[in-house]
């Protein structure tokens, strides 16, 4: 019962935030009334795979997010008529849009990052096995359609408005939350939420090894789990490499087998690389292990060191001295000591 | 005189025959029985001193800081276990917490550089004074190794009397240079972690190796020290018989007496030559007790 009294209270104060924060402002972003069917939240159906699909769109959190402005046939272009047939067809994240943005000669397409992507180690790439066509990321893995962030120490509402003294209030609106979107992060994800992705995948070992990932690929997760940058984003830090800090440069998407001259961790790079976050290095620092792994080091020292060793003596010291501890409290009280030094001494007095 | 029957009596069956030893005879005091701190009066904060300001202040620098570090650093080392984001998050998240550990390590390295002063300058000073005694110190004798043999038949019940030891007995000597090895280790290996691009330049050949081994004894000993501190040390200074609940040499510098005479017997004999009140003080005990002096020692 007090659970369901909280979550009632928690959610009464999101929907008053929302109400508060003024980011819900109905613009027509849905010209073909879409909405007309797709506003109704039990909207679903049982696929072929049994699973329930729903069709909802929240229209107000569409509103706020990345591709708000975007009517709905601009991407599912396949849809011709009203009441649609049944989608097949995927949505195709490179078409050209209509939409022009402010200083572009061009309307507006992913194009240019989709050819950077289609040339990563993550597209299909036509030798590959149908399991790893099957397993290959689509735009849609990564990219959910996110709401809109804002950066939490400027004042959004005072630095809009001065804005709007030149620009109007609705392109400009949407202009201003895209910046400020990529201000907050190199990426809409933490730090956390970027290995969860890569992992999700990356962990799955089985499934590595049936798509012949090398042996190096096959701990990855693990060993940066271990490293120091793993522990420092498990805990929560911005600061730390996540996966891509290494893996692709600011283009995000050229994420390439190490071999590959264009990749950001390729022997000739990876100074560069580096050197975003640790700047004064050279060239012996790059040779450090980024993704070590302490219970099998690559020495045979550190790895009797760690594994033998260091519990022997931890072990031995802790169990030794508490041993030698435990004997002389135990002789002590038999010889009369008391717990506490009370009136003067901690010793008994035997009756005389 | 020896000791009267009912001496032997209120010390049961072990006690029978006296060791040679029982009686030590000091001038113008008399013949100390070894277990005579069963009988003085001590005062809780302590009566003999023990530790000079300086040292007690580099105490406090060092555990203070050492509770930090260990607070700041233990989560990240266990960052999977889902306490580490908890303890971490008092800190205002893991990116302040790794300031607060490298500011806290700072302020260790120089309160180890304090106590270095210290001592080299103190040692100095004794030695122009030709006050200097090696037996007063720190550095480890053969002594140590026969009183641990000694203080173990204690333990066992085969010997009466707990062995005659010097101000710092085997306990404190082996910790004290556990501490030095662990400072070394921790200092030099966090130096690493923090600029692996300058370490690295003492053994090119392999970086890995050597921030690996950092990474590795960094942690490892952190966490002997942790487990020693909290379990041993704690409990040898605060929880055992005649030192619970607390004791205030952390504070006063100051040891109580019978403490003092329990452990560190020869010390104590150093007292008794260098503070009169001391000696004012047994005198009267021992003839209270029925163990007045006379010349020549025993018998």
């Amino acid at each position: 019962m007090k659970r369901r009294y909280l979550l009632w209270v928690m959610l009464s104060l999101f929907i008053l935030g929302m109400a508060l924060s003024g980011y819900s402002k109905a613009e027509a972003a849905d010209q073909e009334n879409c909405l007309m069917c797709h506003k109704y939240p039990d909207l679903a159906r049982i696929g072929s795979d049994g699973h329930v699909k729903n069709y909802y769109i929240n229209e107000h959190i569409f509103l706020n997010s990345l591709h708000g402005q975007v009517a709905c046939r601009r991407c599912h272009t396949y849809i011709k008529k009203f009441p649609h047939d049944p989608v097949t067809q995927k949505v195709y994240c490179g078409n050209v849009c209509h939409i022009k943005p402010p200083f572009a000669e061009e309307n507006f397409s992913h194009r240019k990052i989709i050819s950077v992507f289609e040339s990563s180690i993550h597209a299909i790439k036509p030798g590959d096995s149908a399991l790893m066509k099957k397993s290959d990321p689509d735009c849609k893995y990564c990219h959910l359609n996110p709401l809109y962030k804002q950066v939490e120490t400027i004042d959004y509402g005072k630095t809009l408005d001065r804005c709007l003294n030149c620009h109007q209030r609705k392109g400009v609106t949407q202009a201003y939350h895209h910046i400020m979107h990529r201000l907050r992060h190199k990426t809409s994800r933490s730090s956390q939420q970027i290995v969860a992705l890569c992992g999700g995948c990356h962990g799955n070992v089985p499934l590595m090894k049936k798509l012949g990932l090398p042996e190096r690929a096959l701990t990855a997760v693990n060993t940066y789990e271990e490293s120091i940058h793993g522990k420092m984003v498990t805990l929560g830090s911005e600061k730390a490499a996540d996966c891509i800090s290494c893996h692709a440069s600011s283009l995000l998407h050229d994420i390439y087998k190490p071999d590959n001259p264009k990749s950001s961790i390729n022997e000739k790079n990876l100074l560069t690389t580096c050197k975003n976050c640790h700047k004064k290095i050279n060239k012996y620092f790059v040779k450090i292990a980024v993704h070590p792994s302490l219970e099998d080091p690559h020495n045979p020292f550190l790895f009797v060191l760690n594994n033998f060793l260091l519990r022997l003596i931890l072990y031995g010291t802790v169990f030794g001295l508490m041993g030698l501890l435990f004997m002389e409290t135990y002789r002590r009280k038999k010889d009369g000591a008391n717990m506490k030094l009370k009136s003067g001494t901690s010793w008994r007095k035997k009756k005389k | 005189m020896t000791a009267s029957v009912d001496e032997t009596t209120r010390r049961g069956p072990i006690a029978e025959t006296l060791p040679e030893d029982y009686f030590t005879y000091v001038p113008g005091v008399g013949n100390i029985p070894r277990d005579i701190y069963k009988h003085v009066k001590s005062n809780p904060y302590g009566d003999l001193p023990r530790y000079s300001a300086h040292i007690v202040l580099q105490h406090i620098l060092i555990f203070t800081t050492f509770i930090t570090l260990a607070a700041t650093g233990i989560p990240l080392h266990y960052a999977n276990l889902f306490w580490a984001p908890y303890v971490i998050s008092l800190f205002g998240g893991i990116d302040n917490a790794q300031l607060i550990h490298r500011s806290a390590a700072f302020v260790m390295i120089g309160a180890c550089v304090y106590h270095v002063l210290t001592i080299v300058g103190s040692t100095v000073l004794k030695i122009i004074k030709k006050e200097f005694d090696i037996r007063r110190t720190q550095v480890p004798m053969p002594k140590d190794l026969f009183d641990l043999i000694h203080d173990v038949k204690y333990f066992l019940g085969i010997e009466p009397f707990r062995p005659k030891m010097e101000k710092f007995m085997y306990k404190q000597k082996l910790h004290y240079l556990a501490i030095l090895w662990g400072s070394f280790v921790l200092i030099f290996a966090g130096t690493a972690l923090l600029y692996p691009e300058k370490i690295v330049l003492l053994w090119p050949f392999d970086p890995s190796f050597i921030q690996d081994l950092a990474r590795i004894m960094h942690a490892d000993e952190a966490i002997l020290a942790l487990i020693i501190i909290a379990f041993w040390h704690l409990s040898n200074v605060h929880i055992v018989p005649g030192r619970y609940p607390a004791q205030w040499t952390v504070f006063t510098g100051r040891i109580t007496r019978e403490h003092q005479i329990e452990e560190h017997f020869l010390e104590y004999l150093r007292n008794l030559e260098e503070i009169p009140e001391e000696r004012e003080y047994m005198r009267s005990l021992l003839s209270e007790l029925g163990y007045a002096e006379k010349e020549g020692g025993p018998e």
